[in-house]
């Protein structure tokens, strides 16, 4: 009714379009409108802007390129309404319409870079004529899109070449709707799948299924396309168990695409799948027998709920959740006193939580609402209370603390502009950067949502000097510091003063409070003072209201954005179990890119929602289904799918989990069977990333572990590289774990009373002086002797002892070993315990027979034994989880 | 890396449609398809490139940029003597470089403004300014991206190591870091690549063999699955490396004659320039040396004269030599930088010099580059540039020109960011006039 009113007055509208909305109808598309004379006005931000979109004025290789093309600048992708006005009305001229200069450069009646554009008479030329003829008014109030409906909002294509047209209705927040199918952009997210024409009409490739993404204004929706991989559809599809909720919503698709899920996997694919999953973990050979010895149904949600007991859960899922925080100890400069502990700390503080499953909301709330110094304690407390936890080694007294301020202090999460990038990454899994500096493509994010998002941002700060800088001054008078003493000297020196148990002033977070001055807080200037500001998608508010600016995000978390919260979260550990995020990548939760299973993500989101965030419910809920639990073999239905779950794709292990498995699989029996519960160098416990201040982990570097750097789940990396090989084959690392002496290996050696020397055989040619430095080594050893310094002795001869490996002079064998090895031990226990420890299976016939003549044709047993482990050791089957 | 994602979505599509490793799958292949298809064809003269890196930051003005005409608070104790160039002068505790001087460039009044080390040697080392929300790819990535090199060699290696860090290109252009340097006239090899632990070719033979008997778990699946085929082309390249004579063979210089490898001297930065010079040979694409110490706060003319100079003045020489005496100089760009210049104004308390970044020196050599030249100047007192100043984005523009590699080429992010090789760069003509 309003809408009418402001039409009736402004007396603009063409009847057509005027009758339509007074009958509450659609009005009919622009091209049918404008397709003769009309005496209709297009708006601006619902007509023109969006046309020039379409024919891609905006685009980034044209106008709408930061610097412009020919002089003339659009703003990229739209949605600056007054930059583009302000642009266009310097070329075009109201007085004589016919004569503006972007007409022709359009029409190319003028000679135009970009070629024609727009050709004279057609409804396009119309619509920029009319626009430009009454007046060329600017946007004066942007209209609110409410949604795009588009028909039909699925299409299933029965076979290749099948077509099917979209039709796009706009719906304003004013009720008024119209036909905007010829102003909307639209995009195939995959062409093999299904092509999508500049109007709109849909053709089927090949078989499988994708989306199509309509834009338009800032709204942009996607319709599922699907075209079935088989004719085993509807009443053809056969029965398939569907135990769990989440079962029936990955079948319910499978469904319509024609694909069978594969058979549930083994129960010895199952616990290695899980257990690595879970824990981070291989299981034991014990435990592998066990399970397969189990004949209880349920064994399987048991193992789940045993493994989701562990320490090494925990430890494992603190990593990830440290990934996506993070704690990353080159940005952790100034924080405290010592790096390496604030990144210690930070990580325990992380484990800690996951051990207590406390609701995720409430970790987080911990993080974004983390406080320095308490409201009930002055600052001198609040050092009091730091240099008691910085003193205590196992951090967990900091674990103990309500909160986290690191996050707020890393060196790349301090500007405004940062910290709403990295907290929309972080909690939210979306990518507003793009909208920094234009209207965000593939997202309802335009630049007016980032710049109001930022202030919420700026009034926090992680001070160096403390809440106070008399306080804090006061207090380095008092532990007399030397004045002169700035930056990292300053910070030494009060490192060591910690050391010996002194109270120093520590850095804390402080949240800078709200303007008092608001006498005239009606008046215009209230929004001078740089405090509106306004979440994403929400509204304005005066942040001033807030004691806490940062009170109005966590409201937020658990409101409006609730839903994508839980959904990001959801998504993230749905990745991990397996090949990919039901959106993918698992931190692009936007628009344009649509879950492959929308009913699957909403459930599971819904469901941590009203599990109040307990995230075992979640790994209890994905772990169950039977769409986890299937077995990596494909069928022919669904061989080719790797979107919808109907099969385990294999996937290359987590760096961490892999150095772990692979010091887990050659390690002596007793540490093999705690791995589980002892965290003592596993590297699914190391808080840092992999290049810290402690130095640069080959392995872990070149096996992807995440640098937390970039706020993008990408800084993990899964992918296999040449290196990696190199390292699984002949890494003197890899290498040196089997051959450990405290390994497995050198167990079976000792239990077979067989010689376990690592091979000699000449590798580098001897130096010049290889006589000279043995005898040096004799000479240093006999005074050492003397000296009866029997710690030294020890480790000069094993200094010696490897000199002469390297050069190919064995030290004649030590260890009491009979050459002869009984001839009669049964190898076939051993190759069993290799493959458990590696594969977590037994070996096939086929396999033992192998590895039996591999370790019968050996010299020595055990050398046969240690090929067979790096042999398995690098197969595929064990660095892939399957 | 989403090199297919765009901001502006024309191939975003190509993203969506992933393979069975997700996000990985799509560069493996990608990967794979680039290294089948072998190096690149190009009309530049350059193929590969060695990449000196001189962390701390060099003197300008104790070395290549001397004033000794610029008043005593400023001038530095060292003099300036002949090159084999008339008109040319450089520090004289580089005697061997002056020698060589028509093999090299010097550009004089390179500037820019980041004083902290890392920040800088971001900038030297990507030719990109950092910004904190994105980490460029270092020069060795982007080479081994645009110009792969045959399968039994990594195409960068690092000698001993490099802060150059694949960046957004993701993991699989990482460098071959060799973790040491070579010792003079001692075999050498590399992590990984040597046989260790008493292996032998034929140990790794027979290991190899039976892991073909054992991994047949997914035995028919591979031509399905993208990480299948790829573990199982990463085994072959592997073991071609470590058990191909060329391979090993490239990092052994002491394969090389003694009459070429005394040229180099035997310290470190010696041996590696030795080092670099026989892994371009044998067909790595891109090596970089790194040598530290030159942040010389203290004592900085002794440690100059003693400690610093003469091995850069020995080694640094006979690469240029060597990559000549080889063939190699013409087809090999070299660059030789620090993060910085250090202050024209001497630090009388310490006897030193500190950051410095507005006036600061580097070289270039090879690739099509004449030498025997200086381009670009500083002022009278080496205080910043005398006219325009040359920018390390501009000499990045360059360096990759030699290679052929167009520096306006553009690259996706992981977030489909697009970003130039070089965003702010322009092609020193003068170079390679």
């Amino acid at each position: 009714m309003k809408s009418y009113l402001v039409i009736l007055i402004t007396g603009l509208s063409l009847p057509l379009t005027q009758l339509a909305e007074l009958r509450g109808e659609v009005i009919p598309p622009i091209n049918e409108r404008f397709s003769q004379e009309t005496e209709e006005t297009p708006d601006f931000q619902r007509h023109l802007l969006p046309m020039f979109s379409k024919i891609g004025c905006n685009g980034r290789s044209c106008h709408g390129s930061f610097q412009g093309r020919g002089g003339f600048q659009l703003s990229l992708f739209g949605y600056d309404f007054k930059m583009d006005h302000d642009g266009l009305s310097e070329r075009i001229d109201t007085d004589d319409p016919l004569e503006s200069y972007a007409l022709h450069k359009a029409t190319n009646v003028e000679e135009h870079e970009g070629g024609e554009r727009i050709k004279t008479g057609s409804w396009e030329y119309q619509v920029f004529l009319n626009w430009i003829e009454a007046g060329a008014k600017p946007v004066e109030k942007p209209f609110k899109l409410e949604r795009l409906e588009v028909t039909p909002n699925e299409i299933v294509f029965q076979s290749a070449q099948d077509s099917q047209s979209l039709n796009v209705v706009a719906v304003w927040e004013n009720g008024t709707r119209e036909d905007v199918t010829p102003l909307c952009r639209f995009q195939s997210n995959d062409t093999s799948i299904a092509e999508v024409s500049e109007n709109g009409e849909v053709t089927a490739q090949t078989a499988g299924d994708s989306h199509i993404v309509v834009f338009y204004d800032n709204g942009i929706t996607a319709v599922p396309v699907i075209q079935p991989v088989s004719d085993r559809t509807g009443k053809n599809y056969p029965q398939v168990a569907t135990p769990t909720r989440v079962d029936e919503l990955v079948v319910e698709k499978l469904r319509k695409l024609g694909i069978v899920p594969s058979e549930t996997s083994r129960d010895e694919d199952f616990l290695r799948r899980v257990t690595l999953d879970i824990t981070g973990t291989l299981p034991t050979p014990q435990q592998v027998q066990d399970f397969l010895a189990d004949k209880s149904t349920e064994k399987r949600s048991r193992k789940i709920d045993e493994l989701l007991e562990t320490p090494a859960y925990a430890a494992w899922w603190a990593t990830r959740f440290n990934d996506i925080t993070g704690n990353n100890i080159n940005q952790l400069n100034n924080v405290s006193y010592n790096n390496n502990k604030v990144s210690e700390e930070w990580y325990e503080w992380v484990r800690h939580r996951f051990e207590q499953n406390m609701p995720y909301d409430k970790i987080v709330e911990g993080i974004v609402m983390a406080e320095s110094q308490k409201s009930d304690e002055t600052y001198e407390e609040y050092c009091k209370r730091m240099t008691e936890i910085f003193n205590d080694k196992s951090c967990e007294s900091f674990a103990d603390q309500d909160s986290l301020p690191y996050f707020w202090a890393r060196r790349n999460f301090q500007k405004p502009e940062d910290r709403s990038i990295g907290f929309a990454y972080t909690f939210l899994g979306i990518r507003i950067q793009c909208a920094q500096c234009h209207k965000h493509p593939f997202d309802q994010w335009t630049q007016e949502d980032f710049v109001q998002f930022q202030p919420i941002f700026s009034r926090t700060r992680y001070s160096p000097n403390g809440t106070d800088r008399d306080e804090y001054q006061a207090m380095l008078d008092k532990i007399d510091v030397d004045g002169n003493l700035r930056g990292n000297d300053l910070r030494r020196e009060l490192a060591r003063k910690l050391g010996k148990g002194e109270v120093v002033p520590f850095p804390a977070l402080v949240d800078q409070a709200p303007r008092v001055n608001r006498n005239n807080k009606n008046s215009k200037n209230s929004n001078n003072i740089g405090q509106t500001a306004r979440v994403l998608g929400g509204e304005p508010f005066d942040l001033n209201d807030y004691q806490n600016p940062r009170e109005p995000l966590m409201k937020w978390l658990r409101g409006d954005a609730q839903e994508l919260f839980a959904k990001s979260f959801v998504n993230r550990v749905w990745a991990n179990y397996f090949h990919r995020g039901i959106v993918e990548p698992t931190d692009d939760l936007s628009l344009a890119n649509p879950p492959a299973n929308e009913a699957l993500l909403n459930h599971l989101a819904q469901g941590f929602i009203d599990h109040k965030f307990d995230i075992k419910w979640l790994h209890r809920e994905i772990c169950n289904s039977n769409t986890y639990q299937l077995s990596w073999q494909p069928n022919e239905t669904n061989i080719q799918d790797d979107r919808n779950f109907s099969r385990a794709v294999p996937r290359r292990i987590h760096a961490e989990v892999a150095m772990d498995v692979i010091a887990q699989a050659t390690s002596g029996s007793e540490e093999n069977a705690v791995y589980l519960s002892d965290l003592k160098d596993r590297a699914i416990a190391i808080p840092g990333t992999a290049q810290g201040r402690g130095g640069n982990n080959y392995a872990l570097t070149i096996f992807g572990k995440s640098s937390r750097e970039n706020n993008c789940d990408c800084d993990r990396s899964s992918e296999p590289t040449l290196l990696q090989t190199l390292y699984l084959n002949n890494d003197s690392e890899l290498l040196s774990e089997i051959d450990s002496r405290k390994g497995w290996l050198a167990e079976l050696a000792k239990e077979w009373q067989a010689p376990f020397d690592a091979k000699t055989e000449q590798v580098d040619a001897k130096p010049k002086n290889y006589d000279e430095v043995v005898e040096r080594f004799e000479t240093y050893l006999e005074k050492l002797k003397k000296q009866k310094d029997f710690e030294k002795i020890k480790t000069v001869k094993a200094k010696m002892k490897s000199y002469k490996a390297r050069y190919g002079q064995a030290e004649e064998n030590t260890e009491v070993v009979d050459a002869k090895v009984d001839s009669n031990i049964d190898y076939t226990s051993a190759i069993n315990t290799a493959y458990l420890r590696t594969l977590s299976r037994y070996p096939t016939q086929v396999e033992l027979q192998r590895s039996l003549s591999a370790v019968e044709s050996a010299d020595n047993p055990v050398d046969g034994m240690r090929d067979i482990m790096w042999a398995l050791l690098n197969t595929k089957e064990f660095i892939i989880n399957h | 890396m989403a090199m297919h994602k765009t901001c502006d979505g024309a191939k975003r599509r190509d993203f969506l449609k992933v393979g069975a490793l997700g996000f990985a799958g799509l560069s493996l292949s990608q990967y794979l398809n680039i290294a089948q298809a072998g190096g690149v064809k190009s009309t530049a003269k350059a193929k590969s490139a060695i990449f000196i890196n001189l962390p701390g930051g060099p003197s300008h003005m104790d070395t290549f940029d001397m004033k000794p005409d610029a008043p005593a608070e400023y001038r530095g104790e060292f003099n300036p003597i002949d090159t084999n160039v008339p008109g040319i002068q450089i520090c004289e505790h580089l005697p061997e470089l002056a020698k060589v001087m028509d093999k090299f460039v010097i550009l004089k009044g390179v500037s820019h403004t980041l004083a902290a080390h890392q920040l800088g040697s971001e900038y030297v080392n990507t030719g990109n300014r950092p910004l904190p929300s994105l980490e460029f790819p270092g020069y060795g990535a982007v080479i081994s991206k645009e110009r792969p090199t045959v399968p039994e060699l990594p195409p960068f290696v690092s000698i001993p190591n490099t802060s150059q860090r694949p960046g957004y290109l993701g993991v699989q252009y990482a460098p071959l870091h060799t973790g040491s340097t070579p010792r003079a006239g001692q075999s050498y090899s590399v992590r990984g690549l040597d046989l260790r632990n008493g292996l032998t070719v034929s140990d790794i033979e027979r290991r190899k063999n039976l892991r073909g008997d054992l991994d047949t778990a997914f035995s028919g699946f591979e031509q399905q699955n993208d990480l299948l085929k790829g573990l199982d082309r990463f085994s072959q390249q592997a073991y071609d490396m470590v058990t191909s004579p060329q391979a090993r063979n490239a990092f052994d210089v002491s394969k090389e004659s003694p009459e070429f490898s005394q040229m180099f001297g035997e310290s470190p930065f010696g041996q590696s320039c030795l080092l670099a010079t026989r892994l371009i040979d044998s067909g790595v694409r891109f090596v970089s040396v790194s040598t530290g110490g030159w942040d010389t706060h203290r004592d900085g003319w002794n440690n100059l004269k003693t400690r610093l100079l003469p091995p850069l003045d020995q080694g640094l020489a006979a690469l240029f030599k060597g990559l000549e005496m080889k063939g190699l100089l013409e087809e090999t760009a070299v660059l030789v930088t620090g993060e910085f210049g250090r202050t024209p104004k001497i630090n009388n308390e310490r006897v030193g010099r500190d950051h410095y970044p507005r006036a600061m020196f580097m070289l270039m050599a090879g690739g099509g580059i004449s030498g025997g030249r200086v381009i670009g100047a500083s002022d009278d007192k080496a205080l910043g540039p005398l006219n325009e100043a040359i920018t390390p984005d501009d000499v990045a523009a360059s360096y990759y020109h030699a290679l052929g590699i167009n520096h306006e080429q553009e690259y996706h992010t992981s977030t489909g960011r697009p970003v130039m090789i070089v965003r702010d760069g322009h092609v020193i003509n003068e170079l390679f006039t």
